[in-house]
Parts: C-alpha cells; structure tokens; sequence
C-alpha cells in the first residue's frame, strides 16, 4: 500500500445514507445548533415531487421550513441576493439544496452571503478566502449530478470559490429521492464519480485518508452501474449516490486531474455532458499516466477486479488490467443502455479540428501540471479509440 | 419571487398513537415481567432504589415512563415525563425511526447501530434495560418475529415461554 | 462493497500527516483564529523530550499560553477544572493535547468547561448537550493505538461523586491531528505491539460488527493492511520512520472507522478485564481480538474472511479456498501475536494467563475469570456484537483466553 512522506487531509461533511434518512435531518440541524432551514431545489426538482418527501420528514418535528424551487439552470448574482433575502427574512439560518449541479452552486453561493456580509461575495471567490465557517448546509443529493456537490468548489457567473468551508455539513442519500432517470444521465454523473476517484487513486498526491473515499467510491460504481442500467436496481442507485457523495471529497482533498480538466473544456466546447466525455477519456488519460513517475495505476486493479483477478495478473501487467476492466465495464454499461453511449470522441460527433482547441482550454497555464500536448496526445487517442501505452 | 414561501409541516398522529400504544403496552408488560420473570426480577433487583427510566421519541413524545418505587416494585409510571428525575434516557431520533422499530423491522440492535437512538445515562443501565427489553420482547412476540427483533432467540424451558407469556398478557392487560 | 439499509459516518478531524508534520501547527492555528495555546501532556511524555521537539517546531510562531504536564494516567473532573483554570489564567485561545487516550480525553474535557464557562461539567454530558464549536483543538498523539484524536468521546472520572461521566458530541471531534513520525519514535517495542494491536482491533472489529458502513469498512481494510505490513519492520528496527508514520496513519483510520461502527465483544471483554485486573488496554485487545472472531463467525465470516486481503495480501487470500478464509484470519492473528511474543522476548502475552507484571507476577489469576464476566455485562460495545453474549458466553470466552487455546466453536449457543 502507498504511503506518503506528507499530506494534509480535511473532510467535514458527515454521510447519512439509507432507509428513513430524510428524518433524521431534523435531528442533525438540531445537533449544528440550525432551527430553521430553507429548502431550495429548481423547478423540475420539485415537480417530481421531492420537495414534498423532504417537507414530509419534517412532520411532526415542530419545524417550519421555507422553500425556494426556482433555481435555474445557470444561476447568477441577482438569484443569490433575492435568495439572500428570502433567507433572512424567514429567519432562516441554515439551507438544505435538494437535486445537483446548479442548485448546490447556489446553495453554496448564498451561504458565503447570508454567514458573511452581502456585498462580499466577489471579494471570496479564489483559493482559501474564507476564513471562517459558514451557516450549516445540508445537500440532499437526487442521481443526477455534476460531481461538484461534495467539493470543496463552487461556481456562480464567472467567479469560482474554493474553500473547505464550502463542503456540506451533512449529505443525506434517501432511497426515495433516487428518482428513475435517462441512462446516459446515469451513466454521466457516474462516470464523472468514477473519474474523481480514479484520478484521486492514482495521483502522486494521494494518501490513505482520499484512498478511503476513492476506494468505496470506485467499487460502488463498478458492482453497481450495469445492474442499474439495467434493471433500475434501486439498491444499486443508492450505492452510485454514495459513490458520487464519496467521489466529490477524494476530489476535494487531490488536485485537479487531467481527465477531470480534459473533459469538462470538452464539455464546455461540445454541448456534450461533461460526465460522457470523462468516460470517454477515462481509459485514455489513465493509459497515459501509465508509466508516469509517480502514478499508482496497477493499485486501482484491487477494487476493481477483486483480489483473484489482481493476483492472476502479473505486476507489471496490473496497470493495463485495469485499465481494460474499465472498458469492459464501459461496453457492459454501453450495452445496458442499449448501445447509444459514444465510447469514442469520433463516434460522439466531435470534429477532429476541435481537439487543439480543447487541449489548450484544458491545459491552461500550465499551472495544473499537465502541457497541451499532454491533453492533446489523450484526446487524440480518445477521438479515434487508439490505445495508448507510453507515458 | 414567487418561487419562495414557507411552510409549517404538520404532524403525524396516526403513527403517533400506534407508537403510543405500543408503548404502554410495553411498560405494562415489563412491569408485569418484572414480577413473573426471574431474569428481569435480578435485572431490576441490581438497579439502585427509586431507578427511572424514559423511553420515547423525540422530539415530543410519545413516552413511557418505568421506574422502582419506594417499595423496590417495578412499575408503569405513565407517559408523562415532566417532573420526573429521569436516571435512564433512551430517546428515538424520530416517529419514523420509532415505527421502523415498533413494527419490527429493526430490531433494538439493530437500530442502535445505525444510530436510530440517543441514550443518555450510565452505560451499565443502558445494558441491564436493554436486556429487560429484550426479555420482553420474546414474550411478547410470536417467534417468528421476535427472532428478527433479538439478536439471538433463548431456549426457554416450556413454562417460562409459555404459561409466562400467558401470565405477562394477562397482567399486562389488566395491569397489575 | 457492502452498503448497509441505513449508516452514518463522519470524520471532521483535519489530519496533516508527516516527517514534519508539528510544524504545520502555526499555520493550523492561524487558520482557526488562534494564537496562544495551552499544551497539556504527561509527565511520561515529557520526559521523554517529546513535548520539547513540539515546542520547537512552533516556538518561533506561536506564543504558547502555558505547558502543563501533569495530566495522570487515570485523569478526572478534578485535574479538568484545575487545567481549565491554568487555561483561563493564562489567556489562552487554544488547547494542544500532547500523548495518549488519557490526555486527550483530559484535553477534551478542559475544552467544554473553557468554552462553555461550565462551572458543572456534567450539565453537558448528555446527548446533543453541546451546541457549538468547542475552542480549536490540536491533538498530537504519542501512541499509536487508541485512535482518540478521530473519535468524539470523551470520558472523565468523578472519584468524589463515583462517576465516570462520557461526553459525545461531534463538536469533540479535534479540530486537528498532527500525526508526526517524531512523537512515536522512541516507543519501546513491547508498547509499540500492543498500541498497533489495540488499532488492528478497533479495526476489526469495527470491519465485523453490526454498524459497519462502506467509509468505515475502507479505513479499516487500510488500517490493517497498514499494520500488518509495518508492524514487524518497526518491531526489529524501531528508528524506522517510514514504518512509524505508516502505524501512526493506521491508528487514525482505524479510529475513524471504529468511532462510526464502534466495536464488540473484544472491547466488551477487553474493558472488563483491563477495570478487573489493571491488565493494559491494548495486551486484552490483542489477546482477545482471535477469540472475539471465532465466536460471531457464525454470523459474519463472509466479513472475517475479506480482513484475508489487508492481512496476508492478496497471494494468500486467492491461495485460500473460500470456505477456510475466515479461519485463515484467525491463525493469522495468532500468529502475529506470537510473532509479537517473540520480538519482545515474552513480554507480549499471547494469551490472559500469561500477562505478568514487572515482577513477574500473574495479573490475571484465573480465578479472576467470574469477576471479569460480571463486569462485562455493564459494559455497552456489546450492543454493536453480531451475536448476543450473555454472562456465560463471556465466561466462556474468557476461560479458552486464559488457556490460550481456539474457542471450541461447537459451545456457542446458538450454532
């Protein structure tokens, strides 16, 4: 097992996951000292009627709520301030963001106003510039998701915030919020999960503290994905739950991957959802950190295959192993969903010509340690469903 | 913004009551044990004079209060717990979890251990009270689901299973 | 992975692991807005320089409030208001907490009367009693075992009043655990197996009992791998510093994974037996932690048997047929504690009738065996036992403990 000379880690968010999980929010917000919460969500959210199941946990808890369900999809100041409002004239003093992506953006946003001064919140977006704690946030995850939920980050406009501070206090995975949804979102957001963890396994940065969220978080997604897809098993949805809440703390506590930054300029440039893309990259940036100083591919095989399939293979094969036992995985979990998942870039519509322009959205200023041509070389690979093997 | 509004939840009397029931009939039934059954008879008999114990669901109730009097007979104390100097505080986190426990679907392990409970009182209590509720429960219950409800169901000799569970009903019921 | 009907898991604990890692704390404390700590240890761990090494690495920062260094192996109410009071009177922010259990649950302890003014500590012994964030705490612990600086208990001694007064709360969670390779390099070897002992225990046990849950079940499968592939290198070259670290990291997960699923019978047993008999904490867990899994085996063995893995490797556990990895565990329980026996020249018991004192005495005399059994029906980890255990079960177990010899599964009630 990998060990480090030194690392810091820092998860403060508590997991209840199962059976009658909804009730018992009224317990915890009591334990973060909160007596008022305000629900938001967005339109659709609510119109499955999952704001109703949470209000329903709160019968009998002498608790009154506010409700917000119109976040929408790209949340910006104006929503926050009004929220902001909401929040304080309700005597509100903690939030519960119910569903993913933007709504827990927003969930986040408004507690940095509502724990601090409103005209702050651009002085907070950056690295680290919160300084304190901020009101109780809990996030009652639906199964859909952009993986950001859990983390440290937050996005609103153009600002981007990243701050311990900003992890939920509590995520609350409730059987009945996991909600029968398209396959290919599915497969999006566990893709996205599956990403996070096996970038935050293999990275140089990785210790024993991130191994434990990446490591339940990988073998959720890969004894459970197909079986969803499948036959909408419902256990197998609470478990790729489980698996993004764990997948957004590994992600939270290594730095950024290139798969991660890969496929969401990709993402970005395509209209494609971002967790497609990083399944598709996911053999190819992995394959390509192969033999990289560093890299801990060959210890992914273990969860992901089992100890017999792990001992059956030689060392120095274990890395390219498991890099085709997530293929395998991914043509399984392709043909569950009867075959409409692009496993390539050329297959998913993108232009050839498109990919220079990604690798250098991707790479930045290099800052992330990672060059173009790094990024270039992977979607190159993905786009033609190339294997590669050298570093 | 119309989106917004504030709501009062409200309350779940039907589960409530059942709870409720379940939970005299409960504290019924352990004072009545405590007179016909050996092993909570000994239970009872270690606790300290004037020992009382709250069993209920927070964050309002339902209650049911057991205690020794001054006279060291286990009793039914009702279900109001104001006013009393409670020694053993065993609280269900919420109606919910009381019914997944009432109806046996969890059974008193198996709740706390997934932290359907908070205890607040002196461990070795806690122990003996756990298994008085145990005890109960096996006369209380057909096997088929007390066997579920305990973690694992006694060989009991033929009148302490049945003509007691007889007699336990019956005190329970008439309540003395 | 098994994903239970319902679980809870929280670990709020900052960990800033490494060679270096006290030197981090200046930067730590900054963070949290505090700037002049209280540092409480014990005399053993101040005598032995360790308290000095901290002090160095963060003289130039940090302005220490006040050092004191008297917390007693069996601490209570009484030295909590006294640290409190040193704590007020020399204006400190911040409490460092510098040693094993004790000290920390003393550290803890001093923690709520400061922060809450409590001039009545037992006001905030109840469940959810405490509200709000304690003052920030930095826990460096000395030992690699009990696992306090993940867990949010504490428990004080009232000797006036006869109490033994337990305090949970998440907000008595340390802020911070600084695991540094300098604080446990000079642990001799017979403490150095017991402590890691007492880690693979709460590690086990946590992995086999009734509240496992998947985040708790991936440190302990890391903590036991950790030890079992550290602890002998330590135990035959005690500078190493790699190893150290690895043992300081191992006992950490495994508190973390047992402050979320708690423990069983071993603990059960183990409480009773250390309260009977003074027998340390960490030899009964040792001792005990075989005896523990071979009597819920009919419960969870298909648990039991995945501990093969981080305990033999992988080789071992595929070379294994099925039906015989639980047992495969238990042999190799065994094996490391007479491996441990070995390296300490006897001083590590493999079983409870060989535990001696320093003169060589018996510590557990057989006869001792009821009064332990009595007392472990007072004693809650057995609540989170797969398999009930009754005052004759305990005897039971403690009589093949005390022999030394496998648990004649065929006596369990109920197999």
């Amino acid at each position: 097992m990998f060990f480090p000379d030194n690392y810091e880690f820092f998860c403060p968010t508590k997991i209840n996951s199962g059976k009658r999980a909804l009730e018992q929010i009224p317990f915890e917000l009591d334990a973060l000292n909160a007596r008022k919460p305000l629900i938001i969500t967005d339109k659709e959210t609510a119109k499955k009627g999952l704001v109703k199941k949470i209000t329903g946990a709160f019968r009998d808890s002498g608790i009154a709520v506010g409700i917000f369900d119109g976040v929408p999809p790209v949340p910006d100041l104006e929503l926050i301030r009004g929220l902001a409002n909401n929040y304080r004239d309700a005597g509100c003093d903690s939030t519960i963001a119910v569903g993913g992506g933007a709504v827990v953006d927003a969930a986040k946003a408004l507690n940095i106003v509502v724990s601090g001064r409103p005209e702050d919140l651009k002085a907070f977006a950056g690295e680290d510039l919160i300084e304190n704690s901020l009101r109780p946030l809990v996030f009652v995850p639906t199964p859909l998701g952009t993986g950001f939920e859990t983390s440290r980050f937050a996005t609103l406009e153009e600002l981007t915030f990243s701050s311990p501070f900003l992890m939920p206090d509590l995520v609350v995975i409730d059987p009945r919020m996991m909600t029968a949804e398209r396959p290919a979102e599915l497969i999006s957001t566990a893709m996205i999960a599956l990403a996070h963890c096996a970038e935050a396994y293999t990275c140089p940065a990785k210790n024993p503290m991130t191994d434990t969220y990446a490591y339940a978080g990988m073998r959720f997604i890969g004894e459970n994905l197909a079986n969803v897809i499948r036959s909408d098993d419902k256990d197998g949805r609470l478990a790729l739950a489980n698996a993004a809440a764990m997948a957004g703390i590994a992600f939270s506590n290594t730095p950024r991957g290139i798969i991660h930054e890969v496929g969401w300029a990709l993402g970005d440039a395509s209209g494609l959802p971002p967790g497609i893309c990083m399944g598709i990259l996911l053999p190819y940036g992995l394959g390509y950190r192969m033999n990289s100083e560093g890299y801990h591919l060959s210890d992914m095989l273990l969860p992901l295959a089992g100890a017999e399939i792990y001992v059956g293979t030689e060392e120095n094969l274990r890395a390219r192993k498991a890099i085709s036992v997530i293929r395998e995985m991914q043509h399984d979990v392709r043909d569950a969903a009867g075959g409409d998942i692009p496993l390539t870039l050329k297959d998913a519509g993108i232009a050839k010509d498109a990919l220079a322009g990604v690798a250098g959205t991707a790479a930045g200023d290099g800052a992330a340690g990672f060059s173009v041509d790094d990024c270039l070389v992977i979607l190159e690979h993905a786009w033609e469903g190339k294997s590669i093997t050298s570093s | 913004m119309n989106e917004f509004r504030e709501v009062t939840p409200g309350g779940k009397p039907f589960k409530k009551a059942y709870v409720a029931l379940m939970l005299w009939f409960v504290g019924r039934a352990i004072q009545a044990a405590a007179k016909v059954d050996g092993d909570v008879k000994k239970e009872f008999e270690k606790l300290p004079e004037g020992f009382t114990f709250c069993l209920g669901v927070m964050p309002h109730g339902p209650y049911m209060i057991v205690g020794k009097d001054r006279k060291e007979r286990v009793k039914y104390m009702g279900w109001r717990r104001e006013g009393r100097s409670i020694d053993l505080d065993m609280k269900i986190k919420n109606i919910e979890a009381a019914i997944l426990m009432f109806t046996f679907q969890e059974g008193t392990a198996v709740a706390t251990a997934r932290d359907r409970m908070v205890v607040d009182g002196e461990v070795p209590y806690a122990c003996a009270i756990v298994r008085v509720l145990d005890i109960g429960e096996v006369y209380l219950l057909p096997k088929i689901i007390a066997r579920l409800a305990v973690k694992r169901y006694p060989v009991w000799s033929f009148g302490r299973k049945y003509i007691g569970r007889v007699r336990i009903y019956f005190r329970s019921i008439v309540g003395y | 992975m098994y994903l239970p009907e319902y679980y809870e898991f929280c670990c709020r604990v900052k960990v800033i692991s490494g060679h270096n890692a006290l030197e981090k704390i200046p930067e730590s404390l900054a963070k949290m807005h505090a700037a002049r700590p209280l540092i409480i240890t014990d005399k053993g761990v101040s005598e032995a320089g360790l308290v000095d090494i901290v002090l160095d690495a963060i003289r130039d920062e940090v302005a220490v409030g006040a050092t004191a260094d008297d917390v007693p192996q069996d601490s209570s109410l009484k030295v909590v208001n006294r640290l409190a009071d040193v704590y007020r009177d020399n204006d400190c922010d911040s409490i460092i907490a510098v040693g094993g259990g004790s000290v920390m649950d003393t550290a803890k302890g001093v923690n709520i009367v400061v922060s809450e003014n409590a001039h009545d500590l037992m006001k905030f012994s109840g469940a959810g009693a405490l509200k709000r964030a304690l003052k920030p705490l930095v826990v460096i612990p000395t030992t690699s075992g009990t696992g306090s600086e993940a867990t949010l208990v504490a428990v004080v001694k009232d000797h006036e009043r006869h109490l033994k007064m337990a305090f949970v709360s998440y907000f008595l969670l340390p802020d911070v655990a600084i695991l540094d390779s300098r604080m446990t390099l000079t642990l001799p070897p017979f403490i150095t197996a017991a402590t890691a002992m007492d880690a693979m225990a709460h590690a086990v046990e946590a992995y086999t009992g009734l509240a496992k849950n998947p985040l708790s079940d991936a440190s302990a499968l890391a903590a036991i791998s950790l030890i079992s592939s550290n602890l002998m290198g330590v135990m035959e070259n005690p500078s190493d510093r790699e190893g150290r670290l690895a043992l300081a990291n191992a006992a950490t997960l495994a508190g973390a994974a047992f402050s979320n699923s708690m423990v069983g019978v071993v603990h059960t047993l183990g409480h009773a037996t250390g309260s009977v008999c003074g027998v340390p904490h960490g030899m009964c867990m040792a001792i005990l932690l075989p005896y523990g899994l071979e009597y819920n085996m009919h419960k969870n063995a298909h648990f039991t048997e995945e501990l093969l893995v981080p305990l033999a490797g992988a080789e071992v556990y595929a070379a294994t047929p099925k039906h015989l990895r639980a047992e495969q565990v238990v042999a190799h329980i065994r094996k490391m504690n007479q491996d441990l026996h070995d390296a300490t020249a006897g001083r590590h018991a493999r079983f409870l009738g060989e535990v001696k004192d320093g003169g060589g005495r018996q510590v557990v005399p057989r006869e001792k065996l009821e009064d332990i059994a009595e007392a472990a029906l007072d004693d809650g980890s057995i609540f989170y036992n797969p398999e009930e255990c009754d005052y004759e079960d305990f005897l039971m177990i403690l009589r093949t403990a005390w022999e030394g010899t496998p648990l004649d599964r065929g006596l369990i009630k109920g197999v």
